[in-house]
């Protein structure tokens, strides 16, 4: 799973690189990916949970250590946070003793994950004028995928039995309180920029509920939808920076078809990947399935304004928007190659 | 016993950071945290990883000593509540690997969970650079030690070797480039 989404990774890069508004600094863009890119590429090869908090704290200090005019301490401490609560659960996974240690251990770790992939509330500051590589969004959209696939895959190594059940209700837990958030933050914030971020929380909640229910169906649905993250959701907030910064909301059919991909209408990505979702918990527990089903409705309305916040694409920007809706339709059709090859 | 002194040690170093606003008292808290983890990977038949935990964490914190005025900083005014942490996170940290817990490696356990506990309230609490770079060369030395605490896996000298090149390249190597342009996303679209 983790390969295919360093391939998506390596692919946003590529789109952001090309396809960048002429001001953008194409090399420094370029460099800084590819760090992030080798980076994840390490978190991904690395065959204990410690080296990946190694690399991850080697990573955050270097995040931190961008030109940006928050200062460093406010940079690092999400990270830093995170990496102390993956390494103290992994701690009292390791030693013997009484279950709730265990468990204690288990709310560590899910704690630690959701810090890392900036999912704890007034842990990351965002501010929408700071650039994006120095912003919180690169934890969300490019290296959490895979760091969450990495540490979710490497868990199961130290985590007992008896402590999985609680490990995947914390998920589905976080994931429901993800949806709702995002959902609800995204309609309430003043700032398109602030509502864009909000749409990564929520899309998050939906894959952390995937993870959660640890069924073929779940995990396939929450591989879909970081995918989605990859190549869709992240690309398609570089590219609306501009739209945003000029504040000229825009409803012409590019921008709902935008909203579309967005909130998982068909024929796009998100659309099978919350279908697969939603079968699943019919699965594990129906009323969950109802709840999911409630969330993602109520995310109609913010994708629409995420879609008219992009203003009109033009040149490269609408060439970049093209390829990103014509993926997405891809992924939306024809996923069965990728879930296969995700087996 | 060797392992408990080495273990107290790596309080005592965490401490200092965690109550130091200068380079020196930084520094002594690197190195007695460092000297106490080198201890402890010895006693637990790492003693290429001792040697590496120690070549790191003693280069980062000769680094972390050498520039800056000769001042140690320890216990600026209104420390109390930063000392008091120092104190309820070693008996934390003492009640749940001597007490809790079954397993043989206590000294270990106190030792990364004093350090994780300390050094991430150094980070939160938001001090300067320095000192947050100095606390995060100390979170490399405790990940880098924390595979030990599993009994039942042989571990390897990697994890030693990498977090000591983590805990010495942290400190030594200048990683913010210089401020200024730093709105409007310039860089990154």
């Amino acid at each position: 799973m983790a390969a295919e989404l360093l391939l998506a990774a390596a692919a946003t890069l590529i789109l952001a690189v090309v396809l960048a508004p002429p001001r953008v600094q194409r090399a420094g863009l370029l460099t800084r990916g590819l760090v992030g890119l080798a980076g994840m590429a390490a978190i991904a090869i690395a065959p204990t949970l410690d080296l990946i908090l190694l690399i991850l704290l080697v990573l955050a200090v270097l995040q931190a250590g961008l030109v940006s005019h928050r200062d460093f301490a406010s940079r690092v401490r999400a990270p830093v946070l995170a990496i102390a609560l993956l390494a103290l659960g992994l701690a009292f996974e390791r030693v013997e003793g009484p279950p709730l240690l265990l468990r204690f251990g288990a709310v560590g770790i899910v704690a630690g994950l959701v810090a890392a992939i900036g999912l704890l509330p007034y842990l990351h500051e965002f501010d929408p004028e700071e650039s994006t590589v120095a912003s919180p969004i690169p934890w969300i959209a490019f290296v959490g995928p895979v760091l969450a696939v990495a540490v979710l895959s490497r868990v199961k190594q130290v985590l007992p039995a008896d402590a999985s059940d609680a490990f995947g209700a914390m998920l589905i837990g976080l994931g429901l309180l993800n949806v709702l958030w995002g959902t609800v933050a995204a309609w309430r914030t003043e700032s398109d920029a602030a509502a864009w971020r909000y749409s990564f929380l929520s899309d998050w909640g939906l894959v952390l509920c995937g993870f959660g229910l640890a069924i073929a169906d779940g995990q396939g649905a929450a591989l879909i939808l970081l995918l989605s993250i990859v190549l869709g959701r992240l690309p398609l907030y570089l590219w609306s920076r501009q739209g945003v910064r000029d504040k000229t909301p825009t409803d012409r059919p590019i921008n709902l078809l935008v909203a579309a991909a967005l909130a998982g209408s068909a024929p796009f990505a998100g659309f099978a990947a919350r279908v697969m979702l939603l079968r699943g918990a019919t699965q594990i527990y129906w009323p969950l399935a109802v709840v999911l089903a409630a969330a993602m409705l109520l995310w109609l309305p913010a994708s629409l304004r995420l879609g008219r916040s992009m203003g009109l694409p033009r040149g490269r920007q609408a060439i970049g928007v093209a390829i990103v809706l014509a993926l997405s339709v891809f992924l939306g059709i024809y996923p069965q190659p990728l879930l296969a090859l995700a087996g | 016993m060797i392992e408990v002194g080495a273990a107290l040690v790596v309080w005592l170093g965490a401490a200092l950071i965690v109550l130091a606003d200068a380079r020196r008292g930084l520094a002594l808290g690197l190195a007695a945290v460092t000297i106490g983890f080198a201890v402890l990977a010895w006693g637990s038949g790492q003693p290429v990883g001792a040697i590496a935990l120690l070549v790191g964490g003693l280069t980062g914190a000769l680094r972390c000593w050498t520039p800056g005025p000769a001042t140690w900083g320890l216990m600026p005014p209104g420390s109390t509540p930063r000392l008091v942490l120092c104190v309820a996170a070693g008996l934390l940290s003492l009640w749940i690997s001597a007490s809790v817990t079954t397993t043989p490696g206590g000294p270990l356990l106190f030792a990364v969970l004093v350090v994780l506990g300390l050094m991430a309230a150094r980070v939160l609490s938001g001090g300067d650079k320095v000192a947050d770079l100095t606390a995060i060369a100390c979170f490399a030395l405790a990940l880098a030690s924390s595979p030990a605490l599993a009994s039942s896996i042989p571990t390897a000298p990697v994890p030693y070797i990498f977090g000591a090149l983590i805990a010495a390249a942290v400190v030594v190597a200048p990683v913010t480039l210089p401020q200024g342009a730093a709105r409007s996303g310039k860089d990154g679209g």
